[in-house]
């Protein structure tokens, strides 16, 4: 077994600040709440989302025939539901992956600006993405399947998605330079 | 190329790599599913297949299909029910078959006579008549996709009219591929015709027409071959 190395022996893990970590744990705090929601109340948003759609006929297409309705209903129904399942599931990924990759950012990116860049891309993109999809099923109903989804796309997945990736980059390139530089140092 | 020009440019190329996979977000995927009917019109179907006739009576006294012919009593054969329950009381496969089959070329008839009806309003929009085409056209083949074999079976000209017919108006439904059009002496162009709500209504009113004709020849009793 190869002995530890010097450099990880002699760091230990920075906490990222607590701001940071309430917004991960709110998160996944949300993930939860709207998990168990989801299930206790499915029967009532169901039911409400059929009214508002059945309301709308003519956003949602529909022809006033039962065997044509009906699919298109489905769709719909089965798109919200979906959306609501991405919400719990995003929401509980992204929260632990702001903790994680806040914490490798504040423990081994040595510049402030970059590190304060990386936590604040991470930690506020990584906690507004999930809400996209919450945003897309409350709008189903009201705008239809395709516009709703262009809504959250334009309004929260596009550009909080993109600060995430963004950040995480940034953290890949901040980590590949540490690492090239480290390896240039003489021992 | 001046630095803070160069320091731009690469901000947007990083912007425009970043928007790509940015919106290409997870939305879960949809097929469609059997309604109560053609979910019935299966099990029906199966167990007749595997010759479990209690089932088949046990599935159709309790199914959609039966509601159905309750419902359609004035656009059906009279004493379809009977005929269907009796079918199935003595096991009769090819006679409750015909009954089935019976009861979805109506409701396929009658859905591409309403469909006719309604991307052929000429007040309504374009784009709301051909969305409203392809829906009718997704619910006829859902249906007619279940009762080809049969239709097939006894009605070949009909089947191969009904499927040309489908073929045309969802292609008036879609719009064509682009093609190259050469005028006498003039430069190519390329065009590709648009989606076309009156050229759908033909092809519909065939659909509708067909079909009466094959309800005509399902309500014909089938020759007992023992």
């Amino acid at each position: 077994m190869s002995a530890p190395r010097a450099d990880v022996m002699t760091e230990a893990w920075r906490v990222p600040p607590v701001s940071v970590l309430l917004a991960a744990v709110a998160l996944i705090a949300c993930a939860e709440v709207g998990g168990a929601s989801m299930v206790q109340w499915k029967p009532e948003v169901t039911r409400w989302a059929r009214d508002t759609m059945l309301a709308r006929p003519a956003v949602h297409g529909l022809v006033g025939v039962r065997d044509v309705d009906e699919q298109i209903l489905d769709e719909a129904l089965t798109r919200l539901d979906g959306g609501l399942r991405l919400f719990h599931l995003h929401a509980e990924g992204m929260g632990t992956v702001i903790i994680v990759t806040t914490m490798v950012a504040t423990t081994l990116v040595a510049s402030d600006t970059l590190r304060r860049a990386i936590v604040v891309l991470l930690t506020v993109g990584g906690a507004v993405y999930p809400f996209g999809y919450l945003l897309w099923s409350a709008l189903i109903p009201f705008a239809g399947v395709t516009p709703a989804k262009r809504i959250a796309e334009w309004v929260v997945w596009i550009p909080f998605g993109s600060a995430a990736i963004a950040a995480t980059w940034l953290l890949v390139w901040a980590l590949g330079t540490r690492l090239v530089t480290r390896r240039r140092q003489p021992t | 190329m001046r630095p803070s020009h160069a320091a731009r440019a690469a901000v947007a190329a990083v912007a425009l790599a970043l928007t790509a996979p940015a919106a290409a977000h997870h939305v879960g995927a949809w097929a469609p599913r059997d309604n109560e009917i053609s979910a019935n019109f299966k099990q029906l179907k199966y167990s007749l297949q595997a010759g479990k006739l209690d089932v088949a009576r046990r599935l159709y006294e309790q199914g959609a299909v039966r509601q159905e012919i309750a419902k359609r009593t004035g656009s059906l054969p009279p004493g379809l029910d009977d005929a269907v329950r009796t079918a199935l009381t003595l096991g009769d496969v090819a006679e409750a078959e015909r009954g089935l089959t019976l009861v979805l070329a109506a409701l396929i008839r009658d859905l591409a006579l309403e469909a006719g009806k309604q991307v052929g309003d000429a007040a309504a929009p374009r784009a709301k008549r051909v969305a409203a085409g392809q829906k009718f056209l997704e619910a006829i083949w859902r249906y007619y996709n279940l009762i080809d074999f049969t239709v097939t079976q006894r009605d070949p000209k009909a089947a191969t009219g009904i499927r040309l017919a489908f073929d045309d108006a969802e292609g008036y439904g879609k719009g064509g591929a682009p093609t190259l059009e050469t005028a006498a002496g003039g430069p190519a162009k390329v065009s590709a015709p648009q989606a076309d709500p009156d050229k759908m209504l033909e092809p519909l009113r065939r659909i509708a027409r067909i079909l009466s004709g094959v309800v005509e020849t399902f309500a014909t009793p089938t020759r007992r071959q023992s």
